[in-house]
């Protein structure tokens, strides 16, 4: 008998017994739907750790002109003119809020910036001590030029570069002033920090900074300070008396990092490398942020970056290095206030620990997600085998119960395979169209936790492959045995159920 | 007569091994029924005519004897090959209807087109199958379902089915076991107007001596052998009684 028939002979057969159907599909529907959002969660989870894994900066290398490892503890010396306060018309209990207005002096007594706040000890130089140039204010220290930075971008391992030089500034539109930071960056910056959502508008070109445009893109602080609600992206900001046109609005994505007044990322402005060395007649760097391709290679790929400045900046043997290499994790280990001695020895043998570190942190992470998702497909498993044994009981049972139309077919000369057949058809036929609800139904409910619960999830072709080809085998695999007692039903039996 | 009969069943038994008894169904029965014979088995219950008619339609295997059909030995056939002689020779009619429920005339008489050996397409299963409804008079009932149509109407159904494959045999159980007495006449009147008009071979089995009446031959049965074996001189006339009867108000078939 062809299986067209066969096939015709089941479906007739599922729409005539309407209940069965619809018991056997709710178990696989269940089922496959349990499979799918499980792992979409797990992957999604699996997913979310790598993000925030990168986005943590593990992958992230940071090489600062000069090197002042040794000076840390020193006060910044223009701390007492940053903190110039008016005790007279100030309580101390008042802070600014930031917002200039004529007249006021108590302005730089305010939270600006955790780098101009003059009580604290800095682990970096501020903007006066670095730039080499005339207009930061300092001679020999800042080494790093956009070449250098064209150069590391050739080295194997390097995905992203970026050139940086960081100032306080001023940004004002209309009536209102804003003192921030101000950022003179490469356009793949947003590519470096993974963990920004542009809320207007977008990053600067390629083509924009090559030309050194007056382009800027505005923290979600700033352009709230400046432009309230409104959207900011073509108006145009007004700094060091040059106008800027506004091209988007970052705000953070990660739900550990929500932006606020001070912090050096969203309450910044953006603007190309180009354009401030140009507007600020400078031609030299702050620092130069670089992402390896993998967690793994950091070590390697700071060793290289090194070899090469030494090499571009002709210094000699044993001659110290005029800039400084600096990872996510080297930064974590000397970090929180660690006595000098105590970080040159950890500094020493950095390397090692730096490589151990981050490679194993980054394979216990991949374990522990690789556990994760395994727990989840093993609990999906379980439910696609209840699923499985509830299509098996109910088929079970209506091969008694429909023992008559058994022995009816077989009397008009049905073989007995022709009743295997249209019985596991049957149950195949279920279980794959309760699997197809089910990867609807799965699709559903991901959306749903990740809209509603913010949970990330993930959906891979994958996934539903497996969850459609799953099902099809436990409708094949469950269905077998119901069908085989079907097929061995008498031909008279049909005769005695009446 | 030189022709081989239909039916030829010699020394047939049938026991049913109940624990520790043995129950004789059938005890050595012989028995030849030629082509367009209309036989009716008659017998007390529990005399075995159910277990023949079994054994004649393929449904059950006997524990010895011989069984031709059509002069082939059909009583050692794998169970493909009896599903399949099933299928093409032998059209079954019982007592409780035996049709698909929730499923209309017309599917239930295609049936045993979907089993037949060579593949026939849906359009030729539905118009051979509305064909046979209309020669039961219930063409234009084929989309009702099986639990809309009365007793009578269903055991027609079955009827038509049991014809489709046009089988060499009928094999009726009790037809009008659950039939009133004017439809049980018109039931009757259709195998007749079969074995006059169409020469299928029937063999009917019934309790009732009025109904056994209207076969061309009468086999009697007790305790599972054959009692007696004649023709049947006054054959009863379905056809003639039905123009006799009153006209019933409802029927408007
Ligand atoms: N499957 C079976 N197992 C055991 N004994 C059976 C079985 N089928 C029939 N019998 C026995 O065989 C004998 C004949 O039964 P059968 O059904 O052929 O009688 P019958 O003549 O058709 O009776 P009725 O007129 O009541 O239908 C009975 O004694 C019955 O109990
Ligand atoms: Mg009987």
């Amino acid at each position: 008998m062809a299986l067209k028939t066969s096939w015709m002979i089941s479906l007739k057969a599922l729409r005539r017994n309407k209940l069965q159907t619809a018991l056997t599909m709710i178990g696989m529907t269940i089922g496959v739907a349990t499979v799918l959002t499980m792992i979409a969660l797990g992957s999604g989870a699996q997913a979310a750790i790598q993000d925030q894994v990168k986005a943590a900066g593990m992958n992230l290398i940071i090489v600062k002109a000069g090197n002042y490892q040794l000076q840390q503890e020193r006060a910044p010396d223009d701390a007492i003119e940053n903190g110039a306060v008016d005790p007279e018309s100030q309580p101390l209990n008042r802070w600014s809020d930031g917002v200039y207005k004529a007249g006021e002096r108590r302005m730089r007594a305010a939270f600006f910036h955790p780098e101009d706040d003059p009580f604290a000890v800095h682990d970096h130089p501020t903007s006066r001590q670095r730039l080499g140039d005339a207009e930061a204010g300092l001679g020999a220290a800042a080494t790093l030029t956009i070449a250098d930075a064209d150069a590391i971008r050739k080295i194997g391992g390097v995905q992203y570069v970026s050139e940086g030089i960081h100032e306080n500034a001023h940004v004002a539109y209309g009536g209102q002033r804003w003192f921030t930071r101000m950022h003179g960056d490469d356009v793949s910056m947003p590519k470096i920090k993974r963990a920004w959502v542009f809320t207007h508008g977008g990053y600067f070109s390629k083509r924009q900074e090559t030309n050194s445009e007056q382009v800027v893109v505005l923290g979600s602080i700033v352009a709230e300070k400046l432009f309230g609600k409104d959207n900011p992206v073509g108006k145009t900001v007004t700094m060091w008396n040059q106008p800027f046109k506004v091209e988007g609005v970052i705000s953070s994505s990660n739900w550990m990092v929500s932006p606020a007044a001070g912090d050096d990322e969203f309450d910044a402005v953006y603007i190309p490398v180009t354009t401030v060395q140009k507007l600020l007649n400078l031609s030299k760097l702050n620092d130069i942020t670089i992402t390896t391709e993998s967690t793994g290679n950091v070590t390697r790929v700071s060793k290289d970056i090194t070899d090469l400045l030494r090499g571009r900046h002709n210094i000699a043997f044993k001659t110290p290095d005029d800039f400084q290499v600096i990872s996510q994790a080297r930064k974590a280990l000397t970090g929180g206030g660690m006595q000098a001695d105590m970080q040159r020895s950890v500094m020493g043998n950095a390397a090692g620990l730096e490589k151990v570190t981050l490679e194993q942190l980054g394979k216990t992470l991949d374990r522990a997600s690789a556990t994760m998702t395994a727990l989840l497909a093993s609990i999906a498993t379980v439910s696609l085998i209840v699923g499985g044994i509830g299509i098996m009981n109910i088929m079970l049972l209506s091969v008694t119960e429909r023992t008559r139309e058994i022995g009816i077919r077989r009397a008009v000369g049905a073989r007995a395979q022709d009743v295997l057949l249209q019985f596991l058809l049957e149950s195949i036929t279920l279980s794959v169209a309760g699997g197809l609800l089910g990867i609807a139904i799965g699709f559903a409910v991901s959306l749903f936790v990740s809209r509603i619960l913010q949970w990330s999830t993930q959906i891979s072709p994958l996934s539903v492959a497996l969850s459609f080809g799953v099902s099809a085998a436990v409708g094949i695999f469950f269905g077998y045995y119901p069908a085989k007692q079907a097929s061995q039903v008498l031909p008279i039996a049909s005769l005695k159920y009446e | 007569m030189t022709t081989t009969p239909v039916i030829s069943i010699r020394n047939l038994t049938k026991t049913y091994q109940m624990g520790e008894v043995a129950v004789h169904a059938l005890r050595s029965v012989s028995l030849d029924i030629n082509a367009g014979e209309f036989v009716t088995v008659i017998g007390p219950s529990g005399s075995g005519k159910s277990t023949l008619m079994h054994i004649l339609g393929c449904l059950d295997q006997p524990t010895s004897g011989q069984y031709l059909l059509n002069g082939k030995d059909v009583s050692h056939l794998s169970d493909d090959e009896v599903s399949s002689v099933r299928n093409s020779k032998i059209g079954f009619v019982f007592q409780g209807f035996n049709l698909l429920t929730r499923t209309s005339a017309l599917e239930n008489v295609e049936l045993p087109l979907l089993y037949s050996g060579t593949p026939v397409s849906a359009s030729e299963r539905r118009s051979r199958a509305m064909a046979a409804l209309e020669s039961v008079g219930l063409g234009s009932r084929h989309e009702h379902h099986t639990n809309q149509l009365s007793g009578g109407q269903q055991q027609r159904v079955a009827i038509a089915r049991a014809l489709l494959n046009n089988p060499s045999i009928l094999l009726a159980d009790e037809p009008t076991g659950n039939l009133d007495s004017r439809t049980s006449v018109e039931v009757m009147d259709i195998f007749q107007s079969l074995k006059e008009e169409r020469g299928i071979t029937i063999v009917l089995i019934t309790h009732e001596h009025d109904v056994a009446a209207y076969g061309s031959r009468i086999v009697a049965f007790k305790d599972g052998v054959i009692v007696s074996d004649e023709l049947n001189e006054q054959r009863r006339a379905a056809r003639n009684e039905l123009a006799d009867l009153p006209v019933p108000v409802a029927e408007t078939a």
